[in-house]
């Protein structure tokens, strides 16, 4: 009986503690979605296009998304949207490319390579930038064709990225693979029949950072397309907007944007979110 | 159905860690060879140069009489257990042992007819839909081995299968290995540091020490006939004794002298000793355990005092020192030892043993080759 008692004591104890964190997290978030629900409520306000002090609007409607339809919103959103997925494609092939080699081979200059790229990888991006124009313009990749240049960009130094998903392939047991080579795998066989299922978290970390990286871009982006609209993307031309004779009149337009914006990349985590969580390797050799 | 066959077999590791030295052997069709060795012999590294895992640094690998140096694993005809099991934890057992015929774009339902013979072969037919995670080492193991098998593979390999399983598994799957081996009746290089295994499973045992072959011979030639002290040692549990002693010739016959006793050698290996020239002088002495018995005082015995009993059910295994301090193991059977003998085996009792002159190892002791060999 008495070992009864003890354990309801401990019962409602984890409930209060469970309680008392699901608060915090419910504050917590609460505090994050403000900046979205203002903007979302910003962007169904009609009555007038300017900054206003009161948050929810006197009049409804989609005139600031039927503006975005009209204006240059559409062509910068396909060049980010073209972009961001080439550059998800493309460099996630190579980063799980880049990772299995440096996990599962061993070759000459294995170790010098990844040492020379530990260390430009500390240099930042921005270094490039001077030079990455002179190289993108000689090649006819600036300004209106800024996205094909924006791509050619992200990919290029993509392989520097594979520190995360070689780190998670090492974890893999070489055994895996050997097993899968002798039942009569290739190399590329045994990456997406045994490898990449095994590591879908990162996977799919490496494909959303992928997408990401070049869907909020906004440094690069606005370099290359050098002031020529056709060649902008989301983030430089949406802060075209903001300067001082064109705010008042775009300010809601603006906060529209950034909720198409902000869709797919919401979908995309919800999507996924989880495979973050869900981990598979359990059984694969006697632990 | 295939042979093996190595020649001249080196592994160099980078950094000149040579793992494999100058490696010969040829494996008949159907034969079950075992390699055993302690620790870091290079019993796996052959074994991989064999599948394909690792390069072959010198000398030529063949199979079937083809040289499969250059051939990937897949290509090799073979099928391999690993220690660790390997079974692809994001599939099902079903998958696991499909994997390999779906590669070769096998029909799926000769794929099924297949997968399910050998899960009833192996007894896993219920956990054929599992996850690996959810089997016992036991299980994970039967199912590593079937997908082995359905590969209908030239040669089986099998790195230490069983050395992480308990000891009753241990048993049990050992047994089943020889039922598999009859049923599949195809060739078998199986790795194991454990003795035991080597001399129940094997045709043939292999006996390695860093990187070299110290024996190869039938369980039987290894166990009667070592060809030196290592192999002695290594086979049979508890392992050989092994004393330095003189050996002496007096009219043609042949004396062992362990501690002040002395006991005749065998008629036919004082023969081989005469032919051989041997004129006497220090030898090292080996005898098994149970080939020791319990003795009275005499000149064939050797006193000595009792350390320590052990007993192991059906035997027992008495540690004793003799006057020098040498300790010696000693195996009788407990159906020889009456209740009032049992009783005086108490540590500090004082014994005699002996042995006789047919279970004697002679051993050289500069170049530890068996002087009889
Ligand atoms: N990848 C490697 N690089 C360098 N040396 C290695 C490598 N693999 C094995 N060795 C060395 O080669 C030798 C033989 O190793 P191997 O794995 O064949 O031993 P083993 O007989 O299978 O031992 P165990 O019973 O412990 O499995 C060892 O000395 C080991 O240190
Ligand atoms: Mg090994």
């Amino acid at each position: 009986m008495s070992n009864n008692k003890h354990h309801m004591g401990m019962k409602t104890l984890n409930r209060l503690s469970n309680s008392a964190i699901y608060t915090l997290l419910v504050i917590i978030s609460v505090v994050w979605l403000i900046p979205f629900v203002f903007i979302v409520l910003q962007s169904f306000r009609v009555e007038s296009t300017y900054q206003v002090g009161y948050v929810v609007p006197h009049q409804w409607g989609f005139q600031n998304y039927i503006n975005l339809w009209n204006s240059d919103f559409k062509r910068w959103y396909l060049n980010t949207f073209i972009i961001a997925l080439a550059a998800a494609v493309l460099q996630t092939i190579i980063v799980l490319c880049m990772s299995y080699t440096l996990s599962r081979f061993r070759f000459k200059l294995r170790g010098p390579l990844m040492r020379f790229m530990l260390i430009l990888g500390m240099f930042p991006g921005m270094l490039t930038m001077i030079i990455l124009y002179r190289v993108l313009s000689d090649l006819g990749l600036t300004q209106a064709n800024a996205v094909p240049g924006l791509i050619l960009v992200s990919v290029a130094s993509s392989g520097m990225g594979y520190y995360v998903s070689k780190g998670f392939f090492d974890t893999i047991p070489k055994s895996l693979d050997e097993a899968a080579r002798v039942d009569g795998a290739t190399r590329l066989q045994v990456l997406y029949k045994i490898i990449l299922p095994l590591a879908k978290p990162i996977v799919i970390y490496t494909i959303l950072t992928a997408f990401m990286g070049p869907w909020g871009d906004y440094v690069f982006a606005r370099y290359v397309a050098f002031g020529t609209s056709a060649g902008y993307n989301v983030a430089v031309g949406m802060y075209s907007w903001l300067t001082n004779d064109q705010i008042n009149n775009m300010y809601t337009t603006f906060c529209a944007g950034g909720v198409i914006v902000a869709l797919p990349v919401t979908i995309l985590f919800l999507c996924l979110q989880k495979y973050y969580v869900e981990g598979v390797t359990g059984g694969a050799v006697k632990g | 159905m295939a042979s093996v066959k190595l020649t001249n077999v080196k592994k160099v590791y980078d950094k000149n860690v040579v793992a494999v030295h100058d490696f010969n052997l040829e494996i008949k069709d159907k034969e079950f060879v075992v390699f055993v060795g302690p620790s870091g012999c290079g019993k796996s590294t052959t074994l991989r140069m064999i599948a394909g895992l690792e390069e072959i640094s010198e000398g030529t690998v063949e199979i079937d009489g083809e040289v499969v140096n250059d051939l990937q694993p897949k290509d090799r005809g073979i099928a391999m257990v690993f220690q660790n099991y390997a079974l692809y934890p994001h599939m099902s057992v079903y998958d696991n042992i499909a994997f390999s015929l779906r590669l070769k774009k096998v029909p799926e339902d000769v794929i099924y007819d297949k997968v399910t013979k050998a899960a009833e072969t192996l007894g896993i037919t219920e956990y054929l839909m599992r996850k690996p995670r959810a089997l016992s080492g036991g299980q994970r193991q039967r199912v590593a081995i079937g997908r082995a098998m359905v590969r209908d593979s030239k040669v089986f390999l099998m790195d230490e299968p069983l050395s992480n399983l308990d000891a009753k598994l241990r048993n049990q799957m050992r047994a089943e290995i020889i039922l598999l081996r009859q049923k599949l009746d195809t060739t078998f290089i199986y790795v194991t540091h454990d003795q035991t295994e080597a001399m129940t499973l094997a045709d043939r045992i292999v006996i390695m020490k860093d990187g070299f072959i110290m024996q190869v011979g039938s369980p039987d030639e290894v166990f009667d006939m070592p060809d030196n002290l290592f192999v002695a040692e290594f086979i049979g549990a508890p392992k050989m004794n092994i004393v330095k002693t003189g050996l002496v010739c007096e009219n043609g016959k042949y004396y062992v002298t362990p501690f002040g006793a002395k006991i005749a050698v065998d008629g036919d290996k004082g023969e081989m000793l005469a032919e051989r020239g041997v004129k006497g002088g220090e030898v090292l002495l080996g005898v098994r355990p149970e080939h020791i018995d319990l003795a009275k005082a005499g000149e064939d015995a050797i006193p000595c005092t009792l350390v320590v009993d052990e007993m192991m059910g059906s035997e027992l295994h008495l540690h004793v020192d003799t006057e020098d301090g040498t300790r010696m193991i000693v195996r009788v059977p407990t159906i020889d030892i009456s209740k009032e003998e049992r009783k005086a085996l108490v540590a500090g009792a004082k014994l005699y043993i002996t042995f006789g002159g047919k279970a004697m190892h002679l051993f050289d002791p500069e170049t530890e080759k068996n002087l009889l060999a």
